[in-house]
Formats: C-alpha cells, sequence, structure tokens
C-alpha cells in the first residue's frame, strides 16, 4: 500500500478522491435521484397556479417561472388546465383541480 | 348602579361601536395621504420595473388600512385590485388564524401532543402543538429555496420527493434538538399543523374550514388554498388571496380577534401569536418568532428588527417580498405583495416610509 501510494502519487489521490465521491454518492443517493426533477415539476406547477388560479396571461408566466435551468417541450393543456414540463430528462405535470384547490401537481386523476 | 349610569354607559358603548370602520362587501375608502412622504414611499415601493434581469424592488401591490379604512393603494401590471396574488409563507400565519378558530371552539389546547391528532408523529410523542407553532419541532430541516437545491427540504418537499404528501415527508426527518428547545424555521412544521387540523376538526370538516372557520365571516370571497395529493391544504406556501382579502385578516389581527361584535379568534390566542417564542434569539431570522407570525419584538437585549416601527408591529412574510405588518397602536394594516428576486427589499424602509406617509404625528 505505501509501496503504491509512493510510486503512483497521483493515481492514489485520485483513486481516494473517487471513494469519496462514490461514498457521497451513495450517502446523498436519495436526494441526488429526486434531484433533475426539481426544474419541470417547479415549471409545470407554479405556471399552472400562475395561469389558471392567479388567472395572468401565459407570456407573464413563462416569463414568472423562467430559472436558470433550461426546460422544453413545455404543453399547456387549456382545455384541460394541465401542464406539462421537460427538463434534464424528467418529465412532471401539474393540473388545476378546482375553485379552491387551485393546481396540484401530478394530480392522481 | 343607577339605571340612568348603566343607560348612558350603554349608550356610550354603542357609540364606540358606530365609530369603528369595518369593511363590508367592499372597503370603505377615505381620502388618501398625499405629499412628499407619499411620494418617498412611492419612490421606494415602485421604482422602474426590469422585468428582464428581475433584480431591485418588484412591488406588485402596496395597500393601507388605517382606523379599518382602505386609505391607500397602488398595484403593478399585471396585479390587479382583484387578482389573487400567491402568499407563500403568509399562508402559515393564516393557518395560524385557521387555527384559532379551531381554538376557539375548544378542539385543542396548545400544550396537546401533536401525535394525538398526527400518528404518523409516534417518533416523537413530546412534540407539541405549541411547538409548531413556534417552528421548534428540533426537526432537522432545511428551509432554502434557491441556493442549496440538493439539501433543500423545503423544495423536496413541494416539488420532488415529498409533494404528494408533505406532512408524511417532514416526519421522515430526523430530530436535531428536543422539540420546544431551538427555534428554527421549517415549512415541514406548518404542514404539520395543516395535517394535524385534519383530525382536530375531523375528517369531514376539513376541506371547507379554512372558508367556514376564516374567509366566509370576514367577507373574503375568493380565496384558494392548494392541497396536496392527501388534501392536506398546504399550510407553508399556497393561499391565495388579492391584497384587499389579506387586509381583512389583518384588521381582525389588529383587533384582538374580533370581527365586528364577534370574537372570531379567543384574545388569548392572538396573545400567544403575538408572544415571542421562548427560546428565540437575536438575529435567527427576518424578525422574532411568535406563533406561525413574526414580531417586532427585542430579544437578548439585540435591537427591534425593524427599529423604525412600533415594537408591538408584528407582521405575516412570504418568499419574494410578500408581507402584511400590522401595527395596532397605529391602527395599521399595511399589505405588499411583490415579486423580488434578490434582497433589495427591506421590511423596516418600508415601514419607516409608510409611517412617515400615513401617521400624522401629533406635535408637542
Amino acid at each position: 500500500m505505501n509501496n503504491f501510494i509512493r510510486r503512483r502519487p497521483f493515481s492514489a489521490f485520485f483513486l481516494v478522491l473517487l471513494l469519496a465521491l462514490l461514498g457521497w454518492i451513495w450517502q446523498e443517493r436519495v436526494a441526488l435521484w429526486a434531484f433533475p426533477d426539481i426544474i419541470s415539476a417547479y415549471t409545470a406547477k407554479e405556471y399552472c397556479s400562475c395561469r389558471y388560479v392567479i388567472n395572468n396571461d401565459a407570456e407573464y408566466c413563462h416569463s414568472y417561472v423562467k430559472q436558470w435551468l433550461p426546460t422544453s417541450g413545455f404543453i399547456d393543456d387549456t382545455v384541460g388546465k394541465r401542464v406539462t414540463v421537460n427538463g434534464m430528462g424528467r418529465s412532471n405535470s401539474a393540473a388545476w383541480i378546482s375553485d379552491r384547490q387551485g393546481c396540484q401537481l401530478n394530480p392522481s386523476l | 348602579m343607577s339605571k340612568g349610569l348603566s343607560l348612558c354607559l350603554m349608550f356610550m358603548f354603542s357609540l364606540a361601536a358606530h365609530a369603528e370602520n369595518w369593511p363590508d362587501e367592499q372597503w370603505q375608502s377615505s381620502p388618501t395621504a398625499s405629499g412628499p412622504a407619499l411620494q418617498a414611499l412611492e419612490a421606494y415601493a415602485f421604482p422602474s420595473r426590469d422585468d428582464v434581469t428581475r433584480k431591485g424592488i418588484r412591488t406588485d401591490a402596496l395597500l393601507v388600512i388605517r382606523d379599518g379604512q382602505l386609505i391607500y393603494e397602488r398595484y403593478a401590471a399585471p396585479t390587479t385590485a382583484e387578482t389573487p396574488h400567491l402568499t407563500w409563507s403568509i399562508s402559515k400565519s393564516l393557518m395560524a388564524t385557521v387555527f384559532g378558530v379551531a381554538y376557539g371552539e375548544g378542539l385543542f389546547r396548545l400544550q396537546d401532543p401533536a401525535l394525538k391528532f398526527y400518528p404518523a408523529l409516534k417518533k416523537h410523542p413530546d412534540l407539541t402543538l405549541a411547538d409548531l407553532l413556534h417552528w421548534a419541532s428540533g426537526l432537522d430541516w432545511q428551509e432554502d429555496y434557491e441556493y442549496a437545491p440538493l439539501k433543500s427540504s423545503v423544495v423536496a418537499m413541494l416539488y420532488t420527493r415529498g409533494h404528494a404528501d408533505m406532512a408524511a415527508f417532514t416526519v421522515n426527518h430526523d430530530a436535531y434538538a428536543k422539540p420546544g428547545q431551538a427555534f428554527r424555521y421549517s415549512s415541514g412544521d406548518s404542514n404539520l399543523l395543516s395535517a394535524a387540523l385534519k383530525n382536530i376538526v375531523g375528517p369531514a370538516r376539513y376541506p371547507d374550514y379554512p372558508w367556514t372557520a376564516l374567509f366566509k365571516p370576514l367577507g373574503i370571497r375568493h380565496a384558494v388554498w392548494e392541497t396536496d395529493a392527501s388534501g392536506t391544504f398546504v399550510a407553508s406556501s399556497y393561499a391565495y388571496l388579492t391584497a384587499r382579502d389579506l387586509a381583512r385578516v389583518g384588521l381582525l389581527m389588529a383587533r384582538d380577534g374580533r370581527w365586528g361584535d364577534r370574537q372570531l379568534l379567543p384574545k388569548d390566542w392572538v396573545a400567544f401569536n403575538r408572544e415571542p417564542f421562548s427560546h428565540a434569539q437575536a438575529n435567527q431570522d427576518e424578525a422574532v418568532p411568535g406563533g406561525q407570525w413574526w414580531l417586532n419584538r427585542a430579544v437578548d437585549g439585540a435591537p427591534t428588527p425593524w427599529p423604525d416601527a412600533p415594537a408591538d408591529t408584528f407582521a405575516a412574510l412570504g418568499h419574494w417580498g410578500q408581507a402584511m405588518y400590522v401595527i395596532p397602536s397605529e391602527n395599521l394594516v399595511i399589505v405588499r405583495y411583490g415579486d423580488d428576486r434578490d434582497g433589495s427589499y427591506q421590511h423596516n424602509e418600508l415601514l419607516k416610509l409608510a409611517l412617515k406617509a400615513f401617521v400624522a404625528k401629533v406635535l408637542p
């Protein structure tokens, strides 16, 4: 082991770094797995509420929900009041439920 | 007491009752302030708005109630007097007010274990409703929106792992302190309250309870309160009201829970809301935590959080600049909605300028 560190100091250093990284990934696996959902879920939910609860116009709502991460495949079904957004390889949708309950993320309808 | 005297007293009380203004369908308006003090307030609250960089102060609505009358309101497009604006964390104070009505019905006591009404808390048997109201559950919660998205409990609760059942998500956090010992602002604590309310008032009344208990008695016609997929109101974040309607809740609080001749919230409930949490320390947050309301009170010998406002000022505060300030000593309620994406908006500055514009100083 000591020999390995002496002969290959850089490899040893990166090996330790890699192990630490893997350890961190394992520890944070739940949060890391959920992380890519944030942008599409946030955009779908807050756009739905901006548009169908607060009743602002579409242009304003697009700019209201804009974040630094890109989204794609934005679908606003204005009849069903359901908004679907893709981002970071995930897709989420939000739908308007009722006058009092407003919008909900991924409702089980 | 002689008959004459009691009649005289009754007459004086009825005069006092008549002298008090309350909104009916609409707020009564009285002439607004003008002059340089108002200009200074407007220059601060409504600078030219930058919708590209979204920098600086971006006020959507500013509304002032004095002595129960609407004395000032201004909106920035697209927000209008009819817009049910997102209140974000003002919702927490609204949920506390809904709780106050249930408290008045005698449905719970502050020292009741939260477990009694939310059985999923079985690992935290000592956690009381008062602890949750103080944001002092002791649960290891991370309240950060934009800056720590991976570790943020609130982002995970609203948008990813927690969104279907936010209270259940909160319960899965470990404890970092004993309940009731330390303040840590937590949207999770507020949603545990919301889940507990389901059993406090019963599942049959729960879906209508904010409306029957609070909104209807106050004449609030158009309120929205979004729920998670389990049907629990998102008490942390998702109530929507017009500025005029939110001010009705402010007037209720300014008048110690009384609406007209009805004591809607028990006085001791409002006193609890306005009492600093006993373990609160200075500078832990924007202001001093009370019972799901924010207080301009001095703790630990530190100055009050908003030195230019009276010490009895208390507030409901939300993300991106939402605020409702209540100043009972000046009979003032101020609602400020915004879309601030940076930290340039300062509560103390707004309060200072509003007090200059609307409160005539009595000359010595």
